[in-house]
């Protein structure tokens, strides 16, 4: 989706809030925020899903509004879309509903559960898959000229550009599909672009920006 | 809602475009009244414990943070087994110090040196490796860093304090899939007789994202 989130290379938001600050949380509300998130899972919703109802946001909202409110505000969207949160509950706060109704009710867990829960989540996305892989290090590749319509990981900024295949990280979970529900993998590269194929006043730079990249988004040069 | 099947998530990104535009007129405008709002509502239906939300703020106040980076730093520039093992297989590396977890099954280490300095951005959303950096600072998460990072490095470097040499090219990262990056920085001249638990004590957390570089600058004088 060509939304407001796909910030790379835009132009106009200013200096850089340098905090230096060591604090996580600098209000009380983001650390429940955080909280919620980490515990508040709606079954059957995928990361790409999550992702996609952040994008969603107004833009408005998406730009102005702090951080972790962005969060609570894509939390609201997925339960109410998966149908926990009615539109008059939204609207009250309040619910009428038992705790019943989602079958038991979420137990306490202590610090240390959350630590090892923390380390269990290590989620791995990588699976096999019967077709090899297309690219090779080192190949030359361009990019797709344009996303699709829903979430996708091809910011804008690096269509219809030339890279070289710097690293092949095996087959992961394609996330355009896995913001619809459906698991699939798919082979995926960290792709170098050089600074000057991809910024017309970085001409005469060396620097390099590398972006790790699904198979569908490349064709061969 | 009906009552006799269970909620479940319809992919349905219309619906949820719609839901954020009745989010905006109906919630609260403060943001702590809006997340209150939340909690209450996860917490009437027994979707969601407020103690185990106590519980993940202690762990990502107290235990998880930059100081997990930081020894894992430590140990690469102590231990050059490691650092070989940290480079090729990070994930691991890191487990071996209990450090594994949130964001981090995936996690690249990507190495200064005198010719290149490594600097990492999500410009999509704000992807981190949490287990072993903690919670993201509100800058990395804000739309100038994440617009700016890929496109004008040095100058966001610059803002950060740090002029670089024109001679050491940047390398930036953007996190576009579920790969995470931690930027090993160089260790400080003058740090020979430093133990592992002292040199843990220079590395900042900017560093191991890449918005800062001379650790050398954070030796006490008088050390």
């Amino acid at each position: 989706m060509d939304g407001i989130h796909d910030l790379g290379g835009k132009q106009g938001y200013g200096p850089i809030e340098v905090d230096e600050g060591e604090s996580p949380f600098h209000e009380d509300w983001e650390g429940r925020e955080w909280g919620i998130a980490q515990c508040a899972r709606a079954p059957g919703i995928t990361i790409d899903w999550w992702r996609h109802c952040r994008e969603l946001i107004m833009p408005g909202d998406y730009l102005g509004r702090p951080y972790f409110d962005s969060w609570a505000q894509t939390d609201f969207s997925i339960y109410a879309e998966a149908g926990y949160f009615s539109e008059e509950e939204i609207s009250t706060g309040k619910s009428p509903s038992k705790k019943t109704d989602y079958g038991k009710p979420a137990v306490a867990m202590t610090l240390k559960q959350v630590l090892q829960e923390d380390h269990d989540n290590a989620v791995r996305f990588d699976g096999e898959i019967e077709t090899p892989p297309v690219f090779a290090v080192g190949q030359q590749v361009k990019t797709s000229r344009h996303g699709n319509s829903g979430h996708t990981r091809l910011p804008q900024y690096a269509r219809d550009r030339t890279g070289t295949v710097h690293a092949y990280h095996g087959a992961h979970v394609f996330p355009d599909l896995s913001a619809q529900g459906v698991e699939i993998h798919q082979h995926c590269y960290s792709i170098m672009f050089e600074a000057a194929e991809l910024w017309p006043e970085a001409k005469w730079s060396q620097d390099k920006v590398y972006l790790d990249l699904f198979e569908t988004y490349l064709a061969e040069v | 809602m009906a009552t006799d099947s269970k909620p479940a998530p319809g992919f349905d990104a219309s619906k949820v475009a719609e839901i954020h535009q009745h989010l905006h007129s109906h919630l609260p405008s403060e943001s702590a009244l809006r997340v209150k709002a939340l909690e209450t509502l996860l917490v009437d239906k027994g979707l969601v414990n407020p103690k185990t939300i106590d519980a993940w703020i202690e762990a990502y106040t107290e235990e998880i943070g930059p100081k997990r980076g930081a020894m894992v730093v430590a140990k690469a520039w102590c231990d050059p087994e490691y650092k070989s093992r940290l480079l090729r297989d990070a994930p691991a590396a890191i487990d071996e110090l209990g450090f594994l977890g949130k964001a981090t099954a995936h996690l690249k280490v990507v190495e200064n040196t005198d010719e290149v300095h490594n600097l990492v951005v999500c410009t999509l959303c704000s992807c981190y490796p949490f287990s072993i950096l903690g919670i993201a600072p509100p800058w990395y998460k804000a739309a100038a860093y994440r617009s700016r990072a890929v496109r004008d490095p040095r100058g966001v470097l610059a803002e950060f304090g740090l002029d670089l040499d024109v001679d050491i090219e940047v390398h930036v990262w953007d996190s576009t899939a579920e790969l995470r990056y931690l930027v090993l920085p160089q260790r400080p001249e003058g740090t020979e007789d430093m133990s592992e638990e002292e040199l843990a004590g220079l590395v900042s957390r900017n560093s191991m994202i890449g918005t800062d570089r001379d650790l050398g600058e954070n030796i006490e004088a008088d050390g």
